[in-house]
């Protein structure tokens, strides 16, 4: 088997549009399993019944933000070392300096392509 | 492409929602009364659009949302001040954002470039020339992830799927003791069983200790039951779902072997347990350093829970602590989501349906009552008083049902502060919306049928109602001119009043103009409301004042026969200088009508009961004489022309002259009353509208039909139609229904 079948992504995004846009991809890449949240908060929660290896999550949402989400998981023993790429909209500096110092692991600005998430997962997981 | 053409679907439907979260949003702040998260919320509509725009490459809108959304962070991050000249500019960018969305989605070339280069323009202007980082196309960051130094995640996949609870083999002890209820619906144990058998290994066993003696079986009966020992990797709800369809014909005991049940946390949390487990959790956490702590996780997958059970615990320890703020607001969250109103999109079609099958329901319901009525069953039998449930439970099905239609008028509405927007730049005007009661529900065809009549009569509100500025100071007035547009619920129908504090209808002018036209005699004696009437007569449009704005070759008349068709009605009343209200009454919705049978001729009618002012019994001395067929009624001092309506309708010769008919005093759209005759009034009841249009043909004075309880079909009237056409040959009477022809 290999990594595309086993891996568990966990989607986080409170619009629709985006957070299919991401599935798709994932879907389009071979990836079985796949989860989403429609918000930070949501995502947190499910995430300590469940994880996952994998967040991606969006960086605009209510309520928690992506990276409110990062830190909340960070200092969460179980959620403490899944990995997490932040899906921002820009590609503000201060942002991504931020995330790394909350120990994000890679991020992703859209729109995207296929090849551009691929290699974006990739460089956090392993090959797929 | 099919799902990118599915998620693209989706964009649109979300956009839409966007717009508007962004006008309100908008708007709030331009009221003063926005807080942080109104200005986050507006930052995050541009932002979402321009996000979901970039990946279908709708560059256009994305152009236009970057500065936008670059602008409203420059307000979100207290950069700059969003003053009223700001807000301004944010609110027209909104329009120009909805009128690019548009084109994108009806996939139209945008025709008004110019007013979104204006401004984009002024948006720039506002956050100074900052070059616009990272060149708006696209393309991937400046900085390339490989230059971050991102730490790559090891999976362990041993270690994951201890994790990973889910995955995890678990042994469930399942106890299935089905009813007889099960067997009689058709469900086979065997089946079930050999479903669950799939999951993983199962180990059945059957319990035969209920079994009665032979001869004491009732062959329909149930009496086994099983315990099956279930090892899986499935989850609970993945066993329950085997189960569904006999949910409530079993009895089904799933417990997990060693500890809390997994898949449902929150009942898999019991006060008493929480007593203690924290104290374990608190030390685990306290300490092991993160990478023992997984360990310990791994090694019993029950523990993954208690480290929930710890969060909250430590959360009542020390609410205020940093660290576990979050989880607080999660545990919040949680509590507080099955009071969260949570929303499905349902097909229309799905609930127009659902619509006609509970119009179906209401007709059978009343053949069912006439069916008991013929039987002779006595008022307090069973079946008496179970049609009496049914039929409380068919108003209530009914209601529940009108109510998935209803929809708030507040999205429609502040649609309409954007036209008063545009109106109000076309002419020069300085003019505010003001919105009442933008929460009453109404049907949601109506909602969507009231936009086109809404925009022309708030267009018409802002370019004539509304005084210039200049004019307005030379009145006294406050500069800035009040449109109000308001809703209500107003006993069983739905008002809706577009007002202004303008000049009110030029009385003489509209009248001259009528007279010019040829609309009415030059002496025609009007009333001013009949007068003020005249603006929705087909033909009379005020030619002098073809403006840009409202002169679209719409008039008034193509508003009110909007609004007619949607079962309403509209009224116009004016005072000068003061302004004028245009009052829209609607039904609540379009499938049922509250009506009062009536025979005429030996017809049953339906009449609406929004158009019954009242219903009495005429004195022969109240009747007078005019002319050779017409009649006036005296009510109570005002003479009312009456309408015989087997007359009017053909159902018979000659007007009847009995005495023993019933008067309908009813009120027509000009605010006419008239006395309709008829023979009896039989009842009063909700009937189910069924177009005649769509089944046979337009009749005049008559709107629709219904099927009746003994499954006769009786005709609605329209009466204001019937009014106007029974007019026709008493011309002489009221001049305004002549006209109306």
């Amino acid at each position: 088997m290999s990594l595309k079948d086993h891996i568990k992504i966990m989607v986080v995004d409170d619009m629709a549009t985006s957070r299919g846009l991401v599935i798709n991809g994932l879907t389009e890449l071979g990836i079985k399993n796949i989860t989403y949240e429609n918000s930070g908060d949501d995502a947190f929660v499910a995430l300590s019944n469940a994880p996952v290896h994998l967040v991606i999550s969006d960086m605009n949402m209510p309520g928690m933000s992506g990276l409110d989400l990062l830190e909340a998981m960070r200092a969460a023993p179980p959620t403490a070392k899944t990995g997490f790429i932040l899906l921002t909209g820009s590609d503000d500096p201060s942002l991504v300096q931020k995330g790394i110092k909350l120990g994000m692991n890679n991020f992703i600005k859209k729109p995207f392509s296929k090849d551009q998430l691929q290699k974006c997962i990739e460089r956090v997981v392993g090959r797929l | 492409m099919d799902s990118m053409e599915t998620i693209k679907q989706t964009f649109f439907q979300e956009c839409e929602d966007l717009l508007q979260d962004l006008e309100s949003g908008l708007i709030l702040m331009n009221d003063g009364e926005s807080d942080d998260e109104t200005i986050n919320s507006v930052f995050r509509a541009v932002h979402s659009i321009k996000g979901g725009a970039g990946a279908f490459e709708l560059t256009e809108l994305v152009k236009f949302a970057h500065i936008f959304e670059n602008t409203l962070d420059e307000i979100r991050s207290d950069r700059l001040e969003a003053s009223k000249e700001v807000l301004k500019v944010l609110l027209q960018s909104s329009d120009t954002l909805t009128d690019l969305f548009e084109a994108a989605r009806d996939d139209v070339e945008f025709d008004d470039t110019e007013r979104a280069d204006e401004l984009r323009a002024a948006l720039q202007g506002f956050i100074g020339d900052k070059p616009e980082e990272a060149s708006d196309d696209g393309g991937m960051p400046a900085m390339s992830m490989d230059d971050m130094g991102f730490e790559p995640v090891i999976l362990d996949f041993d270690f994951g799927d201890d994790v990973d609870v889910a995955p995890d083999a678990i042994v469930f002890d399942i106890v299935f003791t089905p009813n007889a209820t099960m067997y009689a619906h058709g469900n086979e144990a065997v089946r079930l069983l050999s479903n669950l058998a799939e999951l993983g290994d199962a180990n059945i066993t059957c319990d035969r200790s209920t079994l009665p003696a032979f001869d004491d079986i009732d062959p329909e009966g149930a009496y086994l039951s099983w315990s099956i020992e279930l090892e899986t990797e499935k989850t609970e709800d993945d066993i329950r779902e085997i189960f569904d369809f006999v949910e409530d014909d079993c009895e089904l005991q799933i417990t997990q072997r060693g500890g809390a049940p997994e898949g449902g946390p929150e009942d898999g949390l019991p006060d008493e347990d929480s007593a203690e487990t924290p104290d374990i959790a608190i030390e685990t956490t306290s300490e092991a350093p993160a990478m023992d702590n997984n360990e310990a996780v791994s090694a019993a997958p029950v523990e993954v829970a208690s480290v929930e059970i710890e969060v909250k615990a430590e959360e009542k320890e020390q609410p205020k602590a940093e660290a576990p703020a979050k989880p607080e607001k999660k545990a919040e969250k949680k509590a507080a989501a099955p009071v969260q109103a949570a929303t499905i999109r349902i097909n229309l079609e799905r609930v127009d349906r659902l619509i006609n099958l509970v119009g179906e329901l209401v007709i059978n319901q009343a053949m069912l009552t006439e069916c008991v009525v013929e039987a002779g069953l006595s008022r307090d039998s069973a079946v008496s008083s179970g049609l009496d449930e049914f039929k409380q439970l068919t108003r209530e099905i009914q209601e529940s049902v009108m109510a998935i239609r209803a929809q708030p008028v507040q999205s429609l509405f502040q649609r309409m502060s954007r036209v008063v927007r545009k109106a109000a730049q076309a002419t020069d005007k300085s003019v505010r919306l003001v919105l009442e009661g933008e929460f009453t529900e109404v049907d949601k065809t109506i909602v969507e049928k009231l936009a086109d009549p809404l925009t022309h009569m708030i267009r018409n509100a802002v370019d004539h109602g509304v005084e210039t500025p200049e004019k307005r100071l030379e009145n006294g007035k406050p500069e800035e001119g009040i449109v109000t547009l308001s809703a209500a619920h107003r006993s069983g129908k739905i008002v809706i009043e577009v007002s202004d504090d303008g000049a009110g209808v030029n009385r003489e002018r509209v009248k001259q103009i009528a007279i010019d036209k040829g609309l009415i005699p030059e002496d025609a004696p009007l009333s001013d409301s009949e007068i003020d009437n005249l603006l929705f007569m087909p033909g009379f449009s005020t030619a002098e004042n073809v403006t840009t704005l409202s002169g679209r070759g719409v008039g008034m008349d193509v508003v009110k026969r909007a609004i007619q068709s949607l079962g309403g009605r509209v009224t116009i009343s004016s005072e000068p200088g003061k302004g004028s209200v245009f009052t829209i009454s609607l039904p609540l919705t379009l499938a049922i009508l509250d009506g009062m049978l009536v025979h005429a001729a030996g017809q049953t009618l339906v009449i609406p009961l929004t158009a019954i002012v009242e219903t009495l019994i005429p004195k022969p001395g109240d009747i007078h004489h005019m002319g050779p067929d017409g009649r006036v009624l005296n009510i109570r001092g005002t003479f009312v022309p009456m309408i015989d309506v087997g007359y009017e309708l053909g159902f018979r010769d000659s007007p009847t002259h009995s005495e023993r008919s019933v008067v309908l005093s009813v009120e027509t759209d000009g605010g006419t009353q008239s006395a309709l005759l008829v023979d009896a009034i039989q009842d009063q009841r909700q009937v189910v509208i069924k177009s005649l249009e769509d089944n046979y043909g337009h009749v005049p004075s008559i709107a629709a039909a219904t099927i009746l309880g003994d499954g006769r079909i009786a005709l609605i009237l329209d009466v204001d139609n019937l009014v106007s056409s029974a007019g026709d040959s008493r011309a002489s009477f009221d001049p305004t229904l002549v006209a109306a022809e």
